[in-house]
């Protein structure tokens, strides 16, 4: 399931990972570190609202 | 002869044989809607079909009840006894306090019937004529525990009331104790009010002891009250099972829906479980409340036959809707009726306060969305105005105070605000004092006006720093109240080693308004503690950015269409929209966020229907009446950098702009982006962009007018309009510079940057301090199109924004 940063629109897709925060391709929003925050806007994983 | 009531037909006990006996409560504009429509249309007849259905489903005697806002109750409350008394064969309850309205009916009933009612809240002028009425014409009457201190909330002083109203009624009087109904009052145990925990609980005792100590009398509750603001199914449960303990105390009748009241034996052993841990509030201590477990364990139930759910409603529940769902329409009405009933303060803490504490619980566990509760904000604002001037003046020394402000050298004033009205409706004093408010004048203030507690508010990496630096100042000045920091660069773990050492008292930091809302409760408690460092899984948080470490030197400089800086006043407003990040406008800035409990298809739907058409109308507003001014100061320079510094010449001057870089790996600095003299040099551009302040004006005018909801509405656009003209204006910059061949093709294109290049705004991540406004402001002249500097450096209105553009294609965002 994709999560979309409610600060700045930024799109998490688990197929695509996040190389800005060298998140893997294939990583579940939910297997994110805790420490993870938005690579766009640095918002914490609080502002994620699940997308699909 | 038992104690009876009559009517024309008939005679019936007070004293049930099987207890209690049934009143019905629907022929009441307040409570019924169906009622309340019959009546403001004149039909009687319809009025009449109400009390005939109610008799039909088994009650025993009818309450009637006329007062309703611009109705002449005494023409239409004796309308309808004479029109009940003909074709009701049950006797009636005549329900006013307007003795005049009860002597009127009192003449023209012809049975006994029983006055709803009497209470000592003016110290027993009213009570005096209502006991000479009922000795009069022989009725009976319901007195409620209520004196000149308010509703009696713990057995003792309901026992002490009722004592103090029997002495007169009887005692002065010569009413006989076999003529009163007690009603002790019963108070939701539904809504998470902790004051309430025990409130079932001590009406249980209150019945139980008037009844041993005032022999004679009897009881009554009305007994839906009990279970206000849960759901209709768990409703009439939890009132099944609080009736017949009633019962087994003493309760002799009963004001309820006769329709929606179970027998004990059809409640399930288990449900009975779950109701009388709640109202015997037991387990309060467990993890989860007697009232959450209760919830979580009707969550599922769905009353099948319960076709006028949210109409068969008294007044005081009325309200507490209202409240809860944010409607604000004909909350008069429902409030007029209650001031005959209840002393304004006790609306104010009995029914509006808890009413908006529940909304705060539904906001926390994600079934409230904030613009609701910025609308049940508002029905609470416009009900306390309206009970203002029936109040005595507030004691100002009475209740919590605290004094809100944002530091010095900041501007931002939304989330000091919002703090503001949730506080403030949530029956706290709020002194707001406003943005920039310099340390000097805040502890001042405090002094003078004698506050509990004080709440620092900025959005700014620097307003951070100011708190910080600030609080050994609050110390020395001998403050000792809590002081709770909010703001958008705090940390719970920069608030926990760099605030709150620094001063005596707790500071407390608060992510949001809600959090702010908590604090006070816990301070109210004594519970109130300093923040304490709790970093996520005992790491901070990461920072991303570029990973790219080798950055190409050998990029071709593009050619600016001029050198200096232009101004730009006639930007087409509606240009702007296409640029709005729609996501972060409805989500962040609105708080429509898709909760844990929607679907997608919900979360669609809410869009579709109410977040997406009000976006529209805002922004056909903003341009009929030309509420957005965008206006840009821009300009290309030759430059070179040297380091960590960025040499920009403009004219003869050449100025030094110099730019953190990242203290781990990468290792970037926005300087990397620029070549070096001796690389052959480079171009830098700049803009400082704003919407003007008329919009800025009209959100302060939205939020003076306590119109919460289009405060947020507008304040959120405004934001993400700024934005949009950034981007905007960052784009047609590309343009000029012929680096804009991969136009993205949506807003998602935008939001991942993906475009050549990037833009660094002072202030935020790459190049947090502001103080390059200073030099900023020299290249450009942002004055002449109406922006100047505070002086800590942040921008005015604060709907502008400004930026350094980088060309070459690695650079993107990155944080310091």
């Amino acid at each position: 399931m994709r999560y979309i940063c409610a600060n700045c629109g930024y799109t998490y897709d688990p197929d695509q990972g996040d190389p800005m925060n060298d998140i893997p391709p294939g990583t579940a929003f939910a297997d994110l570190p805790e420490n993870w925050v938005c690579p766009l806007c640095y918002a914490t994983m609080d502002s994620f609202d699940p997308l699909d | 002869m038992k104690p009876s009531i009559s009517s024309l037909y008939q005679a019936i006990e007070i004293g049930q044989e099987i207890p209690p006996l049934l009143i019905g409560e629907r022929s009441n504009p307040n409570g019924s809607k169906k009622f309340r429509e019959c009546l403001l249309a004149d039909d009687f007849d319809g009025c009449l079909r109400i009390g005939l259905d109610q008799e039909a489903k088994g009650a025993q005697v009818l309450d009637i009840c006329a007062a309703y806002v611009g109705r002449d109750e005494l023409a239409d409350l004796t309308h309808l006894v004479k029109l009940h008394a003909e074709s009701l064969k049950i006797p009636i309850m005549i329900d006013s306090t307007n003795s005049d309205c009860i002597e009127a009916c009192l003449k023209i009933y012809p049975g006994r019937c029983i006055i709803n009612s009497i209470n000592l809240e003016d110290g027993g002028k009213t009570l005096d004529r209502v006991c000479r009425l009922a000795k009069k014409y022989g009725a009976a009457v319901v007195a409620l525990t209520i004196n000149e201190q308010g509703m009696a909330m713990t057995a003792d002083e309901k026992v002490d009331t009722a004592r103090q109203i029997y002495d007169l009624a009887v005692g002065k009087h010569g009413l006989r104790p076999q003529d009163i109904l007690f009603d002790p009052l019963t108070f939701t145990i539904g809504a998470g009010d902790e004051n309430l925990f025990d409130a079932a609980i001590q009406t249980l005792d209150g019945i139980r002891r008037i009844k041993e100590e005032l022999p004679g009398v009897y009881t009554l509750l009305g007994l839906s009250n009990i279970s206000f603001g849960l759901p209709p199914a768990a409703r009439k449960i939890l009132n099944s099972v609080f009736m017949h303990d009633a019962i087994e105390q003493g309760l002799d009748a009963a004001i309820i829906d006769a329709g929606k009241i179970l027998p004990l034996a059809q409640v399930n052993e288990e449900d009975r479980v779950f109701c009388r841990d709640l109202i015997y509030n037991r387990g309060q201590d467990e993890e989860v409340s007697p009232l959450m477990r209760f919830i979580a364990h009707f969550s599922e139930r769905v009353d099948g036959d319960d076709e006028e759910a949210s109409d068969d409603q008294r007044p005081e529940e009325a309200l507490h809707q209202k409240i809860v769902r944010g409607d604000k329409d004909g909350i008069e009405d429902i409030l007029s009726v209650l001031l005959d009933r209840y002393p304004p303060l006790e609306i104010v803490n009995l029914i509006l306060v808890p009413a908006m504490r529940h909304v705060g619980e539904l906001f926390g566990k994600g079934e409230l969305l904030l613009p609701f509760v910025l609308q049940s904000a508002e029905a609470m604002k416009k009900s306390v105005a309206w009970l203002e001037p029936h109040m005595e003046k507030l004691d100002q020394e009475e209740g919590i105070k605290i004094l809100l402000a944002t530091v010095q050298g900041d501007v931002h004033d939304i989330g000091k605000n919002l703090v503001d009205i949730l506080l403030s409706n949530n029956g706290y004093k709020v002194f707001n004092i406003g943005i920039k408010v310099p340390a000097e004048t805040i502890i001042a203030k405090a002094r003078e006006l004698n506050v509990d507690m004080i709440g620092l508010s900025g959005l700014l990496v620097k307003s951070a720093i100011v708190m910080q630096e600030s609080l050994p100042q609050y110390r020395e000045a001998g403050l000792d109240v809590p002081i709770l920091l909010g703001g958008a660069a705090l940390t719970s773990d920069f608030v926990a080693t760099s605030c709150v050492p620094n001063y005596d008292a707790p500071v407390v930091y608060c992510s949001d308004a809600f959090a702010g809302l908590k604090a006070l409760k816990d301070f109210e408690a004594g519970q109130l503690t300093a923040t304490v460092a709790a970093p996520k899984n005992g790491k901070p948080c990461m920072k991303p950015g570029v990973k790219d470490v080798n950055i190409d030197r050998s990029q071709p400089v593009p050619e600016p269409p001029f050198y200096g800086l232009r101004h730009v006043i006639d930007i087409d407003p509606a240009k702007l929209f296409p640029y709005v990040n729609e996501q972060a406008l409805f989500r962040g800035r609105w708080g429509y966020r898709r909760t844990s409990s929607s679907s997608a298809e919900e979360y669609a739907e809410l869009t579709r229907s109410k977040v997406a058409p009000l976006y529209e109308s805002l922004k056909a507003r903003a341009l009929e009446e030309g509420l957005l001014q965008p206006k840009a100061a821009y300009g290309y320079f030759r430059c070179y950098s040297e380091g960590d510094t960025v040499f920009v010449e403009a004219g003869e001057d050449i100025m030094a702009f110099d730019f953190p870089r990242q203290q781990s790996p990468p290792h970037l600095c926005i300087a990397d982006y620029y070549k070096t003299r001796e690389e052959g040099g480079d171009v830098a551009a700049f803009f400082v962009v704003t919407i003007g302040d008329r919009i800025a004006e009209e959100t302060k005018r939205l939020f003076e007018a306590d119109a919460y909801h289009d405060y947020l509405m507008l304040h959120g656009f405004s934001v993400e309009v700024t934005d949009a003209l950034a981007e905007y204006w960052h784009e047609e910059m590309r343009r000029e510079l012929g680096i804009n061949r991969d136009k993205p093709d949506d807003m998602t294109g935008y939001v991942i940057q993906g475009y050549q290049g990037s833009r660094y705004g002072f202030g935020y991540p790459a190049c947090p301090d502001l103080d390059a406004h200073g030099m900023l402001f020299k290249l450009l002249e942002p004055e002449k199109i109406g922006i100047t500097l505070t002086e800590t450096m942040e921008m005015v209105p604060e709907v502008s924004t400004s930026a350094i553009i980088a060309h070459h294609p690695q650079a993107k965002y990155f944080a310091v």
